[in-house]
């Protein structure tokens, strides 16, 4: 039905064209214009979303301009922190007490385990030495880089961050990001001086892992399914033991595969947190609470092989 | 001027979702940026709402490193259909605002899941189902502050400057 562009008086029976407004510019436009514009700007997103998806053209000025808006995102940062830390130790405060008394115990039990660890890592080094051994990539065996985290994740089904290292750091595509705590994710994509990473809660991460304390005990730590945010120990037999608590590491290449595993070993994930098995599944069912807060991140430690 | 205004705001209110929103793990629900481009949408109309959103889209991915062009599509639509909203059936009234912003943050956590689906990316609806219920709370609360500062920013204009589209029935 064609739109009448006059107001019609009932009684008069005439028509009384109103008069030109000022000052709304979508009321003026002709129902023509205001499609046209809907329909070039969703037109245009279709095309950005095809250009950024299915090539790399647009990574230097999506870098650049990423790169331009910094300063502001660091500058907000800095104005917000006061209140964070505010906020931080009114928090901390409340639970001071209770985590005093369980961190006493926890260095009672850490300066006893130190003394066992520290004579049998001296063990260890001695008896490498003798025998010539090569082991496996380790931690040690990457540069360091440290970075900022510029972005945290912005939604609950976005697993990404934004880091303040990129391809000028030698930072790339598929580099283990790790913290002081434990694994994080990978480097999805690295921009000249930033990068995006892919949190270990996608659902498109796993990463082959151990159990520390039964080694024999390997499966892939994975995002469980459905719409809970907890990771799971899967594909672990259910003839290997698996204990509450237990810490759970990152197990390397195991073996000589053709695809070796692109973690090194020994970083840790996280701790069982509950563990049982049933008839019907063929592996047991471990859920592992990570080591690291992947919702308030601060800064990372990018893993870049020594090339 | 009303431009530059919106820019500013928008640019602000940007920086504040992803400096400090995101710092704080419930406050990561809520979107102001969305709030935000909504209430100057419901006050200029519907072109200058998508174009507003489209903007914010752009600025909103370049920032975080993500897929050119998927916030500024979902940003645009919801600007422009609450900006016609606004130019007909929401004058004046004052649920407008929270209604817009109800109905937009429902269709916008779906659209994005869609569009992430579509894209070949991670898409756990079961994730966005648990979590609206809290992000349409936190809107909803960021909704009387918000439009109101807007408000003051881009007062309404005069009726018969809005409207110019009449069609008696009967």
């Amino acid at each position: 039905m064609p739109r009448n562009r006059t107001v019609r008086f009932a009684v008069l029976g005439s028509s009384v064209q109103r008069a030109a407004a000022s000052g709304h510019p979508s009321s003026r436009s002709s129902a023509l214009k205001r499609r046209i514009i809907v329909g070039g700007l969703v037109l245009l997103s279709l095309v950005l979303i095809t250009v950024s998806f299915r090539s790399s053209a647009l990574d230097g000025a999506q870098g650049t301009a990423a790169s331009i808006l910094r300063p502001f995102e660091v500058a907000a940062d800095r104005v917000s922190r006061p209140f964070r830390d505010a906020a931080g130790w009114l928090h901390g405060l409340a639970n001071a007490k209770a985590e005093n008394k369980k961190l006493r115990l926890q260095v009672q039990t850490l300066q006893q385990q130190r003394i066992h660890d520290e004579s049998a890592v001296q063990e260890n080094v001695q008896l490498r030495a003798q025998l010539g051994y090569h082991g496996p990539p380790s931690i040690a065996n990457f540069r360091r880089v440290s970075a900022a985290v510029l972005v945290n994740p912005q939604s609950a089904i976005d697993e990404s961050i934004t880091i303040a290292a990129g391809s000028h750091d030698g930072v790339a595509s598929g580099d283990v990001v790790i913290t002081a705590q434990g694994l994080v994710g990978t480097v999805d994509k690295a921009w000249g001086s930033q990068s995006r990473v892919t949190l270990l809660t996608d659902s498109q991460s796993a990463v082959t892992s151990t159990d520390l304390t039964s080694r024999a005990a390997v499966g892939i730590v994975r995002r469980g399914g459905g719409g809970s945010d907890v990771l799971i120990f899967d594909l672990v037999p259910k003839a290997r033991y698996v204990a509450l608590d237990d810490t759970v590491i990152t197990a390397g290449s195991i073996g000589k595969g053709a695809l070796p595993s692109m973690f090194p070993g020994g970083i840790p994930v996280g701790t069982v947190s509950s563990t049982s098995e049933n008839d019907i599944n063929t592996y047991k069912t471990i859920q592992v609470e990570p080591f690291v807060n992947f919702a308030t991140l601060q800064s990372v430690i990018v893993l870049v092989p020594r090339r | 001027m009303d431009g530059l205004k919106a820019a500013l705001v928008l640019f602000v209110a940007a920086l504040f979702q992803l400096a400090v929103l995101t710092e704080y793990n419930p406050f990561r629900a809520s979107s102001i940026v969305l709030v935000a481009l909504l209430s100057v949408a419901l006050l200029r109309g519907s072109i200058f709402g998508a174009l507003a959103g489209f903007g914010t889209g752009l600025l909103l991915d370049t920032a975080t490193l993500g897929t050119l062009g998927v916030t500024s599509l979902l940003l645009s639509v919801a600007g422009f259909w609450i900006g016609r909203y606004g130019e007909t059936t929401a004058r004046d009234r004052f649920h407008a605002p929270f209604l817009s912003v109800a109905v937009v943050t429902l269709l916008y956590s779906y659209g994005q899941l869609a569009l992430r689906f579509v894209l070949g990316e991670s898409a756990p609806a079961g994730l966005v189902t648990h979590g609206l219920l809290l992000g349409l709370f936190l809107n909803l609360l960021l909704t009387l502050p918000v439009y109101a500062l807007i408000r003051r920013l881009f007062p309404p204009l005069d009726l018969g400057d809005r409207v110019r589209e009449v069609r008696l029935l009967g």
